[in-house]
């Protein structure tokens, strides 16, 4: 009995000590210093895509010395970790994404460690186009992994029932070709627009305003979308005009960018996104399993006001944390990573073992001449094309307050959809918002 | 004379077993619970804005702030609309469960393990599930009143109208959170004794009658705890609306804000502000209906 006894006192002291530790450890935050030790350390690396096939990650070990923990974790919790993590110097991890929309942000809290103190970024500048969508303050606060811009896609099948066979080169070409497709009855809604009040709905917009000829802010920050003639004007009155018209879905004002094309355009109930992501022909739409337009859709160049219009750039870059426990290392990783040869890898070149699920498109031209050279790469001609034209929306680098920014735009904008406010009132609404973000 | 047991508290001095055996709870809670409100309590009287520094005391400055904010009290409003639709529906239909689980039938047990599933699934779960039913372009509500010819061209439920919105997205919270209202009222359902039922039947009481005067009254602490995590849950929903409505002013809900402000703006100062009003609210909540709905049982 008194043996028993002892054993439970032993067990509640240990449970105590426990609980101490507990304490002691939840209560401190505590950031690594930060070693330049890159042989024999484990380095975490959090992204929202999964990881590099377990063979590349192996070889990579093999060749430096780095593990790779590789922690898949959804866009918004890891845009609230890198957020909580920085602000309160703790670790979190040591290579993590660098969002195109964040790097203002992100560049100007000092959040992550400058590319340049491991990279050669100015050798990098020419092979990767959008590197300027991530650098602030001639810094480079990332590198883009992957080149995600926005295209416009068509079913050619849909076009040529209603008897258009040459594309659309100009909107009010394009414009007139939907309403042929719906007046011909091919499709009753041919137009895709995500208008859900989210980032994808800010994005359709840059993408059309830089259609229609226009910028959305210049290099003070200041809106240049306010006037009625602006380009930035005429692209939010024919986004809401098309859905006011029934060219684009009634339903469209809950429908995300993802959920657009997975259930309106690859499934053959429109027949066109403006705002497409790259890639998503080879992806998606010629997935038989994902879609019934398989074959039918196709990249073509994005109409514009006088012809076709440049592309705005959508990529995702990976940088390293303040906060990390090696960051010599984690460069090591993220140079691996973005070499051309991987990036052709991972878009399938070298047969599908070495693909990397959800991995959109090389982000150096040589890693897409490659995949281009391959034949792998559906549409490959015309998205090299597009890729070398693409731009960021934002020249000088996404604004400081870009998060806010995007949530006015696409609140604004959803409701003009929607008809609770005037396309006017809405603009009125993004520039009041754009101006007093930038006067604080 | 006082007699002294051997052994026993007194010899032995002081006991820590049992707050060892307390300790790691504790420490839990104070950790993870106490710690963090307090640390809010305090931060919401300071500017935290990492892009604004540096860090100061501000007094209400940022309560201030937050009331002058149309998105915080449009949120406001869409909340106490959630609140009132939540808890009403989430306590009525938990009433009529327990009160048809009250009485032993054959698949009773396979009913209420049916029952829970939803409460298991999370939000997020949820949330796509639905959204596959209230999606305008092609969803299964759209396809069912089609066959059935109750309308000729699809709804738009989600996103056009305030009221419509946030009935339609809080369905889904009132899906989720009435399972365990249900067990909540069952478990009060299951204390009542048998002969009070008998008694009323012998007094020719109509099943109307007992349940009025005997089943409601009798079951009020159980009906309290499940209004009152109502309350709590519908307070801070956060999940649904996000991703049935996105960020649209229609849905937004207070805890949505408060993501937004803390997560996406980094006004963390506001953030812990509004944290700490959706606390006050949900006390203040909680408090009316203890004070409206509770009454102490006792057979």
């Amino acid at each position: 009995m008194r043996l028993k006894r002892n054993h439970v006192r032993a067990g509640a002291l240990v449970a105590g000590v426990a609980a101490v530790s507990l304490l002691a450890a939840g209560c401190s935050s505590s950031a690594a210093g930060g070693s330049s030790q890159t042989k024999g350390v484990t380095i975490t690396v959090a992204l929202f895509g999964a990881p590099p096939p377990k063979a590349s990650l192996a070889a990579f070990t093999k060749s430096t010395g780095i593990t790779v923990k590789w922690s898949t974790i959804d866009w918004d919790s890891l845009q609230t970790k890198i957020a909580a993590a920085s602000t309160s110097n703790t670790y979190f991890a040591d290579a993590t994404d660098v969002d195109w929309s964040r790097v203002g942000q992100e560049g100007k809290l000092g959040w992550f460690v400058p590319m340049e103190k491991y990279i050669d970024t100015k050798a990098l500048a020419a092979d990767m186009p959008q590197l300027s969508s991530f650098t602030y303050q001639a810094k480079v606060v990332g590198i883009p992994f992957d080149s995600s811009y926005l295209v416009t896609t068509v079913n050619k099948s849909q076009f040529a029932k209603a008897g258009i066979t040459t594309m659309p080169t100009t909107i009010a070409d394009y414009t007139k070709d939907l309403q042929t497709i719906k007046s011909k009855g091919v499709s009753q809604t041919p137009l895709n627009i995500p208008f859900a009040a989210a980032e994808g709905l800010s994005t359709y917009w840059y993408e059309t305003t830089e259609a229609f000829g226009g910028t959305i802010l210049n290099a003070k920050d200041e809106p240049q979308f306010t006037s009625p003639d602006s380009a930035g004007y005429k692209a939010a009155q024919w986004m809401v005009d098309a859905i006011k018209s029934g060219l684009v879905p009634a339903g469209n004002i809950n429908v995300s960018d993802s959920q657009g094309q997975q259930t309106l355009m690859a499934k053959g109930v429109v027949a066109s996104t403006f705002g497409d992501y790259s890639g998503n022909v080879g992806s998606l739409y010629d997935v038989p399993a994902s879609s019934s337009v398989a074959k039918q859709v196709e990249y073509i160049p994005t109409p514009g006001v006088d012809g076709t219009a440049a592309n705005v750039s959508n990529p995702d870059g990976i940088g390293i944390l303040k906060t990390a426990k090696y960051p010599a290392a984690a460069a090591k990783f993220i140079e691996w990573f973005t070499t051309a040869q991987n990036q052709a890898d991972f878009a399938g070149v070298n047969g599908p073992s070495k693909v990397m699920p959800g991995y959109f498109l090389p982000s150096r031209l040589s890693g897409l001449s490659k995949l281009t050279a391959s034949g792998d790469l559906v549409g490959g001609d015309e998205l090299s094309t597009l890729l070398k034209t693409s731009k960021p929306v934002f020249p000088d680098g996404a604004p400081v307050w870009y998060p806010q920014f995007s949530s006015a735009v696409y609140t604004n904008l959803h409701a003009a959809a929607t008809g609770s406010m005037t396309v006017d009132a809405a603009i009125k609404a993004i520039a009041a918002a754009a101006d007093s973000l930038a006067k604080k | 004379m006082t007699t002294v047991i051997p052994g026993s508290r007194l010899r032995r001095g002081f006991d820590f077993l049992p707050y060892a055996l307390v300790a790691p709870l504790t420490l839990f809670i104070v950790c993870l619970a106490l710690i963090p409100a307090l640390f809010t309590i305090v931060e919401s009287f300071f500017r935290v804005n990492p892009l604004d520094p540096p860090d100061a005391f501000i007094g209400f400055g940022n309560f201030e702030a937050l009331f002058a904010n149309d998105a915080i009290t449009s949120s406001m409003v869409n909340t106490a609309i959630y609140l009132v639709i939540g808890v009403a529906l989430s306590t009525v239909f938990a009433i009529i469960f327990a009160v048809v689980l009250q009485k032993r039938f054959f698949g009773r047990s396979i009913l209420i393990a049916i029952l829970i599933l939803p409460w298991a699934l999370p939000g997020v779960v949820e949330g796509i599930v639905w959204s596959s039913i209230w999606d305008s372009n092609s969803g299964l509500l759209n396809s069912v009143l089609t066959s059935l010819h109750l309308i000729d061209h699809y709804l738009v439920f989600l996103g056009q109208n305030q009221l419509s919105t946030i009935f339609g997205i809080e369905l889904v919270q009132v899906w989720q959170i009435t399972p365990l209202s249900t067990l909540l009222i069952l478990a009060s359902l299951q204390n009542i004794p048998a002969d009070i039922y008998e008694a009323a039947d012998l007094d020719g009481s109509s099943p109307w009658a007992t349940f009025r005067r005997i089943t409601l009254p009798l079951a009020r602490p159980g009906i309290t705890i499940a209004m009152v995590q109502a309350i709590i849950a519908t307070l801070n929903v956060f999940d649904q609306p996000y991703v049935l409505n996105g960020s649209a002013s229609t849905g937004v809900s207070l805890t949505m804000e408060t993501y937004f402000i803390s997560f996406q703006n980094l006004n963390f100062g506001e953030g812990y502000a509004l944290s700490l009003v959706i606390t006050l609210i949900t006390l203040l909540a909680s408090f009316l209906v203890l004070k409206l709905v509770y009454r102490p049982v006792e057979f």
